[in-house]
């Protein structure tokens, strides 16, 4: 069991996982994330557990996708999202959709659950959980580092 | 040459292979020519169905895959002919039926006639592209793919027009299980 597809587009957030996936030759990058949704979707439909990273620019992008094709067809995938803006001080092209992807979230009735050094693993199991029961989920990790 | 014609031509040669087919009238023009549990209607998501078709190629590497694709659709996701032909699936076919026109949205032009999405898909590394505007061509071409690995693209210049069938009566849900059940 577990997640056998990785596909997305990177984020610094979570640069230490794709680096992970790339030694383990289990990431495909994409032009867009809309494109990893819809790549994931057909790997989702051939019965493989498929999860797609972005940061939350990526995921402002993708609304629509999620309501027309993942949620209207209820594909199976888990949303590895990275949260910029989260911090006050993030760069300010990040500030706006930091602020509202909390609520987007729950607008669009995505199950989540954030990320931190202690439930990870408990987390992770959730979403593979979700995942196997034919739900769409989300796993967001904080940007709580300014570089 | 028009859609329905050039479809009807290219669903009587392939059988039962896979169908990915992109929104608005082509997936209509799908559902009115020949319903079958292997076609999978994207009925939003505008762009994404040669996505979505890449992701079935990589897991299913013994069916042949086919897209049926809009040039108002590739357009909107030219990124992903990057991509396919990065990954180069051997069993991918990718049908554009160009019409130079959203005719789903009432026929606005796109661009496709000012540029050349053919060439474009050499340069992304697809294996052979076909560019096509008779029905006799097609034929040649719809028995010549049989023989040659993806991904293959074929390109067919089509006027707009013809009588629009019904909507896709099946409920979404439903499109995804027989399709799903069709892959096991």
């Amino acid at each position: 069991m577990g997640i056998k597809n990785f596909v997305g587009v990177p984020d610094s957030t979570m640069k230490h996982f794709i680096e992970e996936g790339i030694v383990k030759k289990k990431i495909i990058f994409t032009t867009r994330e809309e494109e990893a949704i819809g790549i994931c979707t057909g790997m989702a439909l051939s019965g493989e557990p498929s999860l797609v990273f972005m940061q939350n620019a990526g995921f402002a992008n993708s609304l629509s996708t999620i309501t027309s094709l993942v949620e209207l067809y209820k594909i199976p995938l888990v949303l590895l999202i990275g949260w910029r803006g989260f911090l006050k001080n993030d760069a300010p092209e990040h500030e706006k959709i930091g602020k509202i992807q909390p609520e987007l979230i729950k607008s669009l009735d995505i199950s989540s659950r954030i990320l931190d050094e202690n439930n990870w693993e408990k987390n992770c199991v959730w979403a593979i959980k979700n995942n196997s029961q034919g739900k769409l989920c989300a796993l967001i990790m904080k940007r709580d580092f300014v570089d | 040459m028009i859609r329905k014609q050039a479809m009807k031509q290219i669903v009587n040669s392939v059988d039962t292979e896979i169908i990915v087919s992109a929104n608005g009238y082509i997936s209509r023009d799908l559902f009115n020519v020949k319903d079958q549990q292997e076609n999978f209607y994207m009925i939003g998501s505008m762009g994404l169905a040669s996505s979505i078709g890449l992701g079935l190629a990589m897991k299913n590497p013994k069916k042949q895959i086919f897209v049926f694709d809009g040039d108002g659709n590739i357009l909107m996701n030219l990124g992903s002919l990057t991509t396919i032909g990065s990954i180069r699936p051997k069993n991918f076919v990718h049908v554009i039926f160009d019409n130079s026109s959203h005719e789903s949205t009432g026929g606005q032009p796109t661009n496709s006639n000012l540029v050349k999405i053919d060439e474009i898909a050499k340069d992304c590394n697809y294996n052979k592209v076909f560019l096509i505007k008779t029905n006799i061509e097609l034929k040649k071409i719809l028995l010549k793919i049989k023989k040659i690995d993806g991904p293959i693209m074929i390109l067919i210049k089509i006027k707009k027009g013809g009588n629009i069938g019904n909507r896709i009566s099946i409920k979404p849900e439903k499109i995804k299980e027989r399709f799903m059940n069709t892959l096991k």
